[in-house]
């Protein structure tokens, strides 16, 4: 049996450097919103031929009123285009003026919208949370009526904290690739927020649920002892599943396509981090301040 | 005992997976019973997967009460609804959705190629116009000798027509297919049915009853029509002793100068939707037959009074996006602002003309907030792309599980194959409308159920280490794994529940799919495997 409780300070100093980092790229950089978010469109164009640089394309949309526009490539022909919100009679003059590429992605969305969007996303993740919190509450009753009442908080609590752990190492790693790669986030990065909390309450109750178990048969003498030889027996199970997940993950990573990357890479760290603060935050928490 | 409700269990899971397996195969052969329904059952996948357009439009509702916004906004869908249709699209989805005190109206164009022309024609307001006949037409000089020269032209036409048919060994029904003007019974031969005496023209009429059963007329009948060459076919009695004769005809057009002078269309009146203040749909008192009542306003009031007052035993039309739903005959001068419009409507259709009328009346100002369009390709590589990683990732991980786990191992494998197989068939049936987000939210559902499968392996195996043996072991384990399972499986599926029911789009559908997998899963973890273990592993 390994003292993993024993490496405590050590799991929890990894994790707190980590949380660091993660809220100074967020200060530094911030995120970069998407159009979902802001408001805005994006235009993908395929050229069959060579196609123009991006001062001859900032050129011929010179007129148009469409703000600064953000010019990328995107594979061999590929061009991707960012700009104000636009209506249908200006989106046509551009293709026209552009020489009517193939046009393989076009979405212009009012900032209305994307207020809507972010309001709806965060009450859903802060109701999710709660719904959470209250089951897992519910969940462990019994610990509060056999061991100590209020008992079954500190579990729901833990939980929560490896959950808070986790999505802010997801926003700090989206704000460095961010600030690299001009990474933006969108609705889909909801959906891999939502997934990784999914994931992360899973394998925090797994291991509560087996300190849970051998609490309840060996009683209160060696809390410690307790915790640890739960975090032990499941560790096993915890890296099985964390690793068949990201395996499965890694191959719509490498094979999936180009638009879902970053979607699919939010969700592999998210996977990776569910599993980690479970173990350097989750079973630690239940230690605090107990002998 | 138990043995048996296993192999029962084992049956049913069996047929259970059979069944959707058919299901989940794209095209059945011909040969295979039900087959068609089997086929049928389609994967429906969302536009980002499919490539098409989404529009969001909002609705401008502030001047109208309170109280009517909510069915201004579906007749304004509906009428929307009816454009898309116009426009082929296949499967569209028009729908309106309220966020705080805003109506939008989402529409879902899949496959589309022409989003520009789409949003034109679903941009214009709805319109409703009342028209009157127009004046007749003077006829020039020049005209009437280009008509003159036209039916010379389709008298020799008929002659020749006629020659052919009177040959003998002629075959009637192809030369009338072939050559006759009359649209009504184009493709089927000429026949124009049974008729006695009174119902067609009178030159028609004396021609076709001279004639004997089979016999073909010698010469060309001339009616306001045109020329007719007519073949009786057949003859009988009534049972009120009536005769009736069957015959079949081809026609060659003519025109005439009345015709052309009369018939000058339909000409603008100035009254339209914008004049109307509500449209209902009331009874008939007499025939008690469903009509839809019409009230204007002061100036369509005036307007109605006016045309009705011109128009008196002539026909008043009335149209709606161009085209002529009604065309009652006036009686009288109408000065009340009320107007009927009645014709053979069932009562559905009644409410939602009137609801349709009443959109157009009462305008709700559109306007597009948000156009998102994907190409077909992009969609069609995602969805390649993602069947692709589909494959390689359940083969890591059932190469992974295999490794770790032995045989248990490959029973979860087996186990998690029969779980995407049926899932699979669920999204088809439901039917799931399949994202990005829904992928992943399936994604995550394998995840959990390998998790479950994990569990009750490490569980068994430290059952094992206690000594137990046989049937014991897997029980037990089960039992211990149970209470993790259920407890992170139940906090999913109430994020599950809440992302569906407050979520919007992409995170609707992942919430769905997660849900629907998690939900599954615990049975093919719970359920496949405990049987597949118990029969074939421990089998003491």
């Amino acid at each position: 049996m390994y003292n993993i409780v024993g490496k405590n300070k050590i799991l929890l100093s990894i994790s707190a450097v980590l949380v660091g980092a993660s809220i100074l790229a967020l200060t530094l950089w911030g995120l970069k919103p998407g159009i979902d978010f802001t408001g805005g469109t994006i235009m993908e164009i395929n050229y069959t031929n060579e196609r123009p640089t991006a001062t001859t394309i900032n050129e011929e949309l010179k007129g148009l009123n469409l703000g600064q526009i953000d010019i990328r490539y995107s594979g061999d022909n590929g061009v991707i285009l960012r700009f104000t919100e636009t209506n249908e009679q200006v989106h046509q003059e551009i293709l026209q003026k552009l020489g009517q590429p193939e046009e393989t992605r076009y979405e212009s969305i009012g900032p209305t919208i994307g207020k809507e969007l972010t309001g709806k996303a965060t009450w859903a993740v802060v109701l999710v949370l709660a719904a959470i919190l209250l089951y897992l509450v519910w969940a462990f009753r019994r610990l509060s009526r056999v061991v100590k009442k209020g008992e079954s908080w500190r579990y729901g609590a833990g939980a929560m904290l490896a959950l808070f752990h986790d999505v802010i190492v997801m926003l700090g790693l989206f704000a460095v690739l961010g600030h690299f790669r001009g990474t933006e986030i969108n609705s889909t990065f909801i959906v891999a927020i939502l997934t990784v909390l999914g994931y992360s309450v899973n394998d925090t109750i797994v291991i509560y649920d087996r300190v849970r178990e051998n609490l309840l048969v060996d009683g209160w003498r060696d809390f410690r002892n307790t915790v640890n030889r739960s975090l032990n027996e499941t560790i096993v199970r915890s890296l099985g599943t964390t690793v068949t997940v990201i395996v499965a993950i890694l191959a719509v990573y490498l094979f999936g396509g180009e638009s879902t990357r970053d979607f699919i890479l939010a969700m592999i760290a998210g996977v990776a981090t569910g599993a980690w603060s479970t173990i350097a935050i989750a079973c630690p928490f239940l230690l605090l301040k107990r002998k | 005992m138990h043995k048996n409700k296993l192999w029962t269990n084992f049956v049913l899971i069996l047929i259970l997976t059979i069944f959707a397996l058919l299901i989940d195969i794209p095209r059945l052969p011909s040969w295979f019973p039900l087959h068609g329904w089997f086929t049928d059952q389609k994967v429906h996948l969302g536009l980002d997967l499919q490539g098409g357009t989404q529009l969001t439009y909002q609705t401008n509702t502030s001047d109208l009460p309170a109280d009517q916004r909510a069915a201004a906004v579906e007749g304004a869908r509906d009428v929307i609804e009816r454009r898309v249709n116009v426009f082929g699209v296949s499967e569209p989805l028009v729908q309106t959705a309220k966020s705080g005190d805003e109506w939008r109206i989402i529409i879902e164009l899949p496959g589309i190629k022409n989003v520009n022309e789409a949003i034109k024609m679903i941009g214009e307001t709805p319109t409703l116009e009342f028209k009157e006949e127009a004046p007749a037409k003077v006829l020039t000089d020049q005209e009437k000798k280009e008509i003159a020269q036209y039916n010379i032209n389709a008298q020799k036409k008929a002659s020749d027509v006629l020659a052919k048919a009177l040959k003998p060994g002629a075959d009637f029904a192809a030369l009338a297919n072939q050559y006759s003007d009359d649209p009504g019974t184009q493709g089927q031969g000429g026949d124009l049915g049974w008729f006695s005496r009174g119902v067609m023209v009178k030159e028609f009429e004396d021609a076709a009853f001279t004639l004997k059963k089979g016999q073909i007329a010698k010469t060309l009948t001339k009616t306001e029509f045109g020329y007719h060459i007519i073949k009786k076919t057949d003859e009988r009695t009534t049972d009120d002793a009536k005769e009736e004769i069957r015959a079949s005809h081809i026609l060659i057009k003519t025109e005439s100068e009345a015709a052309i002078a009369a018939g000058g269309g339909w000409a603008y009146t100035g009254l339209t939707g914008k004049q109307l203040k509500s449209a209902t749909m009331t009874f008939n008192p007499q025939t008690s037959e469903p009509e839809i009542s019409l009230e204007f306003n002061a100036e369509g009031a005036k307007l109605f009074a006016d045309i009705t007052a011109r128009n008196v035993d002539k026909p008043v039309a009335i149209f709606l996006d161009g085209y002529a739903i009604s065309i009652p005959t006036v009686k009288e001068a109408i000065t009340s602002g009320k107007a009927v419009i009645s014709g053979k409507f069932g009562v559905q259709e009644a409410k939602d003309l009137a609801q349709r009328l009443s959109a157009g009346a009462l305008p709700v100002p559109i306007k597009l907030i948000s156009q998102e369009s994907i190409g077909p390709s992009l969609g069609q590589i995602a969805v390649q792309k993602s069947i692709v990683a589909g494959v390689i990732g359940f083969l890591a991980v059932v190469i992974f599980m295999v490794v770790f786990y032995g045989l248990n191992g490959l029973i979860a494998s087996l186990a998690l194959l029969i779980y995407a197989l049926i899932n699979l068939a669920l999204y088809k049936l439901i039917p799931v409308t399949l994202t990005l987000a829904g992928i992943a939210g399936f994604i995550l559902s394998i995840g959990m159920a390998v998790d479950a499968n994990v569990l009750i392996f490490e569980r068994i195996k430290d059952e094992r280490r206690l000594g137990k043996t046989g049937t014991t072991v897997i029980d037990d384990g089960f039992r211990h794994a149970w209470t993790a399972i259920r407890d992170s499986n139940i906090t999913t599926l109430i994020a599950c529940f809440i992302l569906y029911e407050f979520g919007t789009g992409l995170v609707r559908g992942f919430g769905l799919t997660l849900g629907i997998g998690v939900l599954l899963s615990m049975f093919s973890a719970i359920t496949v495997t405990r049987v597949i273990l118990k029969l074939f592993v421990y089998k003491k």
